[in-house]
Parts: C-alpha cells; sequence; structure tokens
C-alpha cells in the first residue's frame, strides 16, 4: 500500500527521497561503526538540519519561481547580503521591513532588466550582483559592518516554539503562498505559461512583462528574507554570507525536478531538493570527508540525478 | 510540355519500381499507426500520397527514409531489401526527405545549409568555403533561385524562399527518391509555381518523388499517381484521373462529403460595423490600408504570402507598436498597444496566430490549461481560480469543437496538428471574442478538420461575431469569406465580392496584372481545367 503510493509521487521526488534516505542510512552506519550511535536519526539532529535547511529552503523558493520562468537569478549572494546589512543597519522595529525593501528593489531592477531591457537575465542579474557587491563595500568601507540583529530577527532565527524551529515555520509561511499562488491563481498558470512558449502566452493577452517583474521581485524577497534570518542566527551581517546560497539553491530546485529551462516543477520537490542538499552536505562533514573529497561528492550527486530525469523525459516524450 | 507528358507512366507501362514496401507495421505501444502496407512507387513518377492527420503518411515517410524503423515488414530500394537504422543511411542509399517542418538552421548562410552534411574539403579536409558556394550557387540555379546569395543568412530569407532552398539542399544529395512532406504548405502561389516547374524538370530527369500535400489542386497539377491511406492502411492506388474529386475525398475520410463550405447567407440585412480600418501605415509594410467589418461578417485578406496581411492582424491584435492611422471599434477611436487590451471586453478581439506550435500553444501543458489561459480573469473570484467552472467550460468548448482528446489534462503536444489548432480556436471561442482573426488557420491541417472548421467559421459569424481570414488557399477564401480584399506589397489593391470573388480574379489581382502576365495567363488556364476536374 505505502509502496504504491510512494510510486505515485513524482518521479524526480521519487528519487530524491530515496537519496534522502539512503544518505541518512550511509551516515547511520558509519557513525554505528564508529560511535556505536544512531546520531542522524535523532529528532535533534533531523530538526537541526530542517533549520538549517530552512534558509536554503527560502532562497531555492524564490529561485524557482524564475527558474520556472526559463530565467534564472545570479544576484541572489549580494540579494541575501545586502538585505541582511540593511536589516541590522536599520536596527529596531523596521529591521524586517527595510531588509524585505532591499529585496523589493532589487527584484524590481532585476525584472525591469530583463523583462524591458530584454537583457539575458543570466547576464543582467550578474551584473547587478557585482553592483550590489559594490555598494555594500562602499558603504560598508570594506569592513565587517559592527550593526547586530535585533531581537525579533534572532528569534525568528534561532528560537523554537513547541520544539519545532521558528525558522521552519517563516520557510511554511512563504511556501504555502507561493504554492497558493503558483496552484490556485491565474499568475501562477501565467508563470508555467511563459517558461514554456513566452510567445504563445503573449498572443494569448497576457502582460509577461507584469509577471517577470512580479517573479523576479518574488525571488529577491524570499533571498532577502533570508538574509534577514540568517542575520538574525549569526547576531550581525558580514561580507559574503550569501556565497554559499547561490549554487546550492539552483541545485535544490533542479534536483526537486524543476526544469532548468522553465515551465514545468513542484514546491514539493523544491523541498526535497533543499533538503536532500543540506543534508548531504552535513552528513559529509560529520563523516570527516575532507573538502575536496565533499565537493567530488556533491557535485556527482547532482550531475547523476539530473542525467536520472533526463532520461525518463525522452522515454515518457 | 510534351517530353513531360510522354514521361506520364500509364498502365500498361511497366517501369522500374524504385521502391516496394511489403507488409510494414508500425506499433507505438498498443497502437497500430501502420498495418500491413503493401505499396510501390516507380521510376520517374509523382507519387501523391493523400490521407487525413493520423492516417499514418507521416509514419511511413519516417519509416521509409529511416527516422524510424518498422515493427514488421520488408522495404526494398530498387529491388534490394534495406534496413536503416537512421537518416544518414537513407541518404546513402539516395532516399532524401524533405519535411513538413524545415530544417534549416537561421544563423548559417544559405551555402553552409545546403552543404551541411558533406561539405567539400580542401586537401588540408577543411571546409572549402569557395568550391562550397560554387556548389550551392549550382544547385540554387537548380532551382530556378538563382538570385538567392548563397553568402546570405538564413535568416533573412522570406519563408518561401528558405524552401527552396531547402530542396536545393536535397537535390545536393543526389536522391534516387525524394520525399516531400507538405513542403509547399509555407509557399505562396507564385512560389508554388516555381516549385511545380523545378518538380517537373526533375520527373523528367528519371527522379522519383513522394509527395504528400493536403491541397488537392497541387496534387492535381503533379501527381501521376495517387495512393490514398487511411487509419494506417493502404487503400487504394489510382493513376490520377481515374476518380474523381468526391471519389477521392470520400476514400480519405471513408464517408459522404456533402459540401466542402457551408452555403453563405444569400440576403443580407445592414447590420452595424464593427471595425473600421483608416489609412493604416506602419513601418514599409502596410500602407494605407482602409477597410470595414461588419457584425455577421467573414472578409478576407489575399494576395501573395507577405504582402502585409499579417501585419494588419497583428496591428489589430495589439502587437506592431507605433502603426500610423486609425483603428476604430464600434464607432470609438482605438489606439492598441497590446495583446491584453485587444482581449478586454471593449475591444474583443482575438487572435489565431500563424504558427500554432510556436505562437499559439505552449505545447507540454495539458489541453484543458491551455484552453482556459486567455480566460482566467474571467474564471477566477478575487484572487482565486474556480476550478469547477474552469473544468465545466473546458469541458464544453471540448465537446462544442469535438477535439479528440484521451483525457483533458493530457499535454496538448499528444494531439494531432488539426486538433492542436482546434485547442487554439476553443481557447479564443472562450474568451467570447467578437472579432476574430485567423492567420491562415487551415495549414497542414487534414480535409475533414477542415471542413468542420469551415462550418464553424460561418456558424460563428451567424451568431454575429466578425471574422478577418487569411489564408493562401484561394479556394478557402471563395468559399469562406463575403468579400476578399487582396493585398499587394503592402496596400489593399482590390476588393472582390459576390461574382467577382473567383479564383482567376484573385490571382489576377495578387500579381498586380501587369506584373506577370504570362504567368497569370498560365495559372488561369491551370485554375479552368481544375474546375473541369472537379465538375
Amino acid at each position: 500500500m505505502l509502496i504504491t503510493k510512494f510510486l505515485l509521487i513524482d518521479k524526480p521526488i521519487r528519487y530524491a527521497l530515496g537519496i534522502i534516505v539512503l544518505i541518512l542510512l550511509t551516515g547511520t552506519t558509519y557513525t554505528l561503526v564508529t560511535q556505536g550511535t544512531m546520531a542522524f536519526l535523532s529528532p535533534t539532529y533531523l530538526l537541526q538540519q530542517l533549520q538549517v535547511a530552512s534558509f536554503l529552503g527560502l532562497v531555492a523558493t524564490g529561485m524557482m519561481m524564475v527558474i520556472l520562468l526559463g530565467h534564472i537569478d545570479l544576484s541572489i549572494p549580494w540579494t541575501v547580503t545586502c538585505a541582511a546589512m540593511a536589516a541590522t543597519a536599520m536596527g529596531g522595529e523596521w529591521a524586517i521591513p527595510a531588509g524585505l525593501a532591499a529585496g523589493l528593489i532589487i527584484g524590481l531592477v532585476n525584472g525591469l532588466g530583463v523583462a524591458f531591457l530584454r537583457v539575458p537575465s543570466m547576464i543582467f542579474t550578474l551584473g547587478v550582483n557585482t553592483v550590489i557587491q559594490g555598494l555594500m563595500v562602499v558603504y560598508t568601507g570594506g569592513f565587517a559592518p559592527q550593526t547586530h540583529s535585533t531581537p525579533i530577527m534572532e528569534t525568528l532565527a534561532t528560537g523554537h516554539l513547541l520544539g519545532i524551529p521558528n525558522a521552519l515555520f517563516v520557510w511554511a509561511f512563504v511556501g504555502s503562498l507561493i504554492v497558493f499562488m503558483l496552484t490556485r491563481t491565474a499568475m501562477g498558470r501565467y508563470i508555467f505559461a511563459i517558461g514554456n512558449r513566452e510567445v504563445a502566452a503573449y498572443l494569448s493577452g497576457i502582460n509577461t512583462r507584469l509577471v517577470l517583474i512580479a517573479s523576479f521581485v518574488m525571488c529577491s524577497l524570499c533571498a532577502s528574507m533570508a538574509g534577514i534570518l540568517l542575520a538574525g542566527y549569526s547576531t550581525k551581517a558580514y561580507q559574503g554570507m550569501g556565497d554559499l546560497y547561490l549554487l546550492p539553491a539552483i541545485a535544490a530546485v533542479v534536483i526537486g525536478g524543476t526544469n532548468i529551462l522553465g515551465g514545468k516543477g513542484t514546491f514539493t520537490g523544491t523541498v526535497v531538493g533543499a533538503i536532500l542538499i543540506v543534508l548531504l552536505q552535513s552528513v559529509l562533514s560529520v563523516m570527516q570527508m575532507p573538502e575536496a573529497g565533499r565537493q567530488v561528492i556533491y557535485g556527482t550527486v547532482i550531475i547523476s540525478m539530473l542525467l536520472v530525469y533526463g532520461r525518463g523525459e525522452k522515454k515518457e516524450g | 510540355m510534351l517530353a513531360q507528358k510522354n514521361r506520364v507512366p500509364t498502365e500498361t507501362q511497366t517501369s522500374k519500381v524504385v521502391l516496394q514496401l511489403k507488409g510494414i507495421g508500425k506499433r507505438y505501444g498498443g497502437v497500430k499507426a501502420l498495418n500491413n502496407v503493401d505499396f510501390k512507387c516507380s521510376q520517374g513518377s509523382i507519387h501523391a500520397i493523400l490521407g487525413e492527420n493520423g492516417a499514418g503518411k507521416s509514419t511511413l515517410i519516417k519509416i521509409i527514409s529511416g527516422v524510424i524503423q518498422a515493427s514488421e515488414g520488408t522495404v526494398e530500394i530498387s529491388g534490394q531489401a534495406v534496413k536503416f537504422a537512421n537518416p544518414t543511411q537513407a541518404v546513402k542509399q539516395g532516399v532524401v526527405c524533405i519535411f513538413q517542418e524545415l530544417s534549416l538552421l537561421p544563423d548559417l548562410s544559405v551555402a553552409d545549409n545546403i552543404c551541411i552534411t558533406d561539405p567539400p574539403r580542401n586537401r588540408f579536409g577543411l571546409i572549402d568555403k569557395s568550391a562550397q558556394i560554387r556548389l550551392a550557387t549550382q544547385l540554387l540555379a537548380q532551382v530556378n533561385c538563382a538570385d538567392i546569395n548563397p553568402r546570405e543568412l538564413v535568416r533573412d530569407l522570406p519563408l518561401s524562399r528558405r524552401q527552396m532552398v531547402e530542396i536545393a539542399k536535397a537535390l545536393g544529395r543526389k536522391p534516387k527518391l525524394l520525399i516531400l512532406d507538405e513542403a509547399t504548405s509555407a509557399l505562396s502561389a507564385a512560389d508554388v509555381e516555381k516549385v511545380y516547374e523545378i518538380l517537373k524538370k526533375l520527373r523528367s530527369d528519371g527522379l522519383t518523388m513522394l509527395y504528400i500535400s493536403h491541397r488537392m489542386h497541387e496534387i492535381e497539377e503533379l501527381a501521376d499517381t495517387l495512393s490514398v491511406f487511411r487509419n494506417g492502411q493502404h487503400i487504394e492506388t489510382f493513376s490520377k484521373g481515374s476518380r474523381n474529386n468526391d471519389e477521392i475525398i470520400q476514400m480519405m475520410i471513408g464517408r459522404d462529403v456533402t459540401s466542402v463550405f457551408p452555403a453563405k447567407p444569400i440576403a443580407k440585412t445592414i447590420k452595424p460595423t464593427v471595425l473600421k480600418i483608416e489609412n493604416l501605415s506602419w513601418s514599409n509594410q502596410l500602407k494605407n490600408v482602409s477597410l470595414s467589418l461588419k457584425e455577421g461578417e467573414i472578409i478576407g485578406l489575399g494576395g501573395l504570402d507577405g504582402q502585409g496581411q499579417h501585419e494588419i492582424l497583428l496591428a489589430l491584435f495589439g502587437v506592431l507598436k507605433g502603426y500610423q492611422g486609425k483603428i476604430i471599434i464600434n464607432g470609438n477611436e482605438t489606439l492598441f498597444t497590446s495583446p491584453k487590451q485587444a482581449k478586454s471586453e471593449a475591444i474583443s478581439i482575438a487572435l489565431i496566430p500563424e504558427d500554432r506550435k510556436t505562437q499559439g500553444l505552449m505545447l507540454p501543458m495539458g489541453i484543458d490549461d491551455n484552453i482556459s489561459i486567455a480566460s482566467l480573469k474571467r474564471l477566477s473570484k478575487g484572487l482565486m481560480i474556480n476550478k469547477n467552472k474552469e473544468t465545466q467550460n473546458v469541458n464544453e468548448m471540448i465537446e462544442k469543437m469535438s477535439i479528440k482528446v484521451g483525457a483533458a489534462s493530457n499535454p496538448v503536444s499528444s494531439l494531432s496538428g488539426g486538433n492542436q489548432q482546434k485547442v487554439v480556436i476553443a481557447k479564443w471561442l472562450m474568451t467570447q471574442a467578437k472579432i476574430i482573426l485567423l492567420d491562415d488557420p487551415t495549414r497542414g491541417i487534414d480535409v475533414g478538420t477542415k471542413q468542420e472548421l469551415y462550418q464553424l467559421f460561418r456558424e460563428l459569424a451567424d451568431k454575429g461575431h466578425s471574422i478577418i481570414l487569411y489564408s493562401t488557399d484561394y479556394d478557402e477564401l471563395i468559399g469562406c469569406c463575403d468579400r476578399v480584399s487582396i493585398l499587394y506589397q503592402g496596400s489593399i489593391i482590390k476588393e472582390l465580392a459576390g461574382d467577382d470573388l473567383n479564383e482567376t480574379n484573385i490571382i489576377a489581382s495578387s500579381l498586380n496584372m501587369a506584373l506577370e502576365k504570362d504567368q497569370v495567363k498560365r495559372m488561369n488556364k491551370r485554375n479552368e481545367n481544375n474546375r473541369e476536374v472537379s465538375l
């Protein structure tokens, strides 16, 4: 019964879930042999991993919006950093709105550039990333900012409610909004339509520019929310804090079965993808795998999963 | 001319068999696309293959040209059994195919494209550019297109010229058997004429051709032998003239045909004008075009391809930016800015675009999603789409258009061409648009579906919709439209209605008479012949 249900799930998600189980089993075997414990299966460890996954998950959720359109947002690293810096610099009760406002502005710039100037998003957002970096260096003078996160930010990032990390609630909240948008509203349908064939969507009377801009704004807002949480987690903002999030976010989206060329994908997939990546990184580091080996395994897992999906696609089509 | 006539094989003449199929079958899962097909094709003949979409023509072609392999049966070329694993092997044996979708690379030059599979090489093994250009020039001359510069990028050529390049490319592979799959569906009348000449010349040179087209008069003009396919089976092969049109069509669709076009209403009460265009100009493509459209009227846009017909439709759909002149909707002058505005309630215009695959549909998405995409605003309550209402509306449309679907959520790409076009039309009928612009809506669609669409257009007009129809098929303009405006170089040069609306007049105006009198004369003669045949 359970097995038949499992087989009904979307193929990429099925594979990703399988890999997650495999990672946990490998890790547990390792800890059983070396320490005689099953640390990887303890609720504390798993919840902690979910908390870490929330940050990546938020970024990936936003990234998914633009990937569904067939675009990409490479300005993520400095959007995260910029939002964190804006929030800590503002401080007080306006800290979080200030961080989100930074994201909103960056999203608008990205969206307008892609929708109106028709610059390929890969180039435009890469440029925007560098520009924000420059602005932030000017702003901080190249030093780590001395400002600190507010208590609310810290509670959101590190606090627990009923034993569950608050960050997870934030991710769940944002995620449910996105799922509602994608599956229940015209906007969601338009995103998929544009990702599949922008000309046909335009000729169906869809305001494609507005959809593009809105999606880039959503992406940057998600990234800035992640930045705010990260600042709360480490109590301060620092240069390069977002650098570790760009590629894992793209990988999470794609591992979750979203077509990198747009038009197809599910939020559940992205969630599973984010968890897979966080677990993989964590288990590999606990197993004291040297950095080089970790990178090799990390990359191999991503490539092999994509190969598996690619093959499936062709057979079905 | 005489020489060509002599070459037409008769029943008694036994010519060399170039291609023979024995018991060919092809299965896709449980579906039989082809079933026990026996077929042969003799040298120096233009052999037409007829059948509705889904009759198995494309599968047959793909098997012969090595794109796919038959599940059973044997293929013989010049008496030798062959098994092609891929198209390259087929080309080596002299089987060359020109597919419906152009296979040219737009960013390479004409010469590069023509020589793409086997470019001439110099002694270092590098591509010899000048030899390549010589070869291309020679092949282009062979297809009477010496005016195409082989250095030009394919991107810069109009669709019709690209098709000629495609033919030149095929000839470059020295074919024994040339397969043309809907090769003229993108061509305008004058270009089709050119293609005829070339094909006839090639036939007299002894080349064998398999010709697939949905245009009956083309087949009558060109083919000497016809084979009809239906539901994956070879129904009959006969020589031209031994069956009349009605018999052929009946063979293709397996049922009686009453009349291809629905009757036009005879007496018309004066209806209000819903759309008026005054002195519309745009770039170099449109010059002072004026048109008016009444409620319940179907007007046609005719002329050679690329004379501004698309631009008129695009301007009326808000795609063209910066046009000059007035467009008046229901008495109000309106500035068109976007398709979104054009479909709004105040204007209520729909456009069925030229290319359904790239402009009309999101192919991987569901049939239901495609049908409802333009009407989501009406189907939503606040932010949320009312899914029940959506499903209900979509199902009504599927039923109304009799779209053959397995499930409404299947991807549109799983449908045949005719059904895909019905999905595009259903999408716009769902918006309840008052004015419907049709940009060559029956291109590449089978006879049965065409007929259904003609009925539908007339029904819509009777219900008070107004339609502008652009078509490359004259019969369609004559059969469907109340009036036809002929465009020439961006201007309307003639409006035809009533008895004046006939093929001779359309062709004469399309070519602007004075230009190529000889051609007109020849075409008229051909049309008269055609009419005799169809009578």
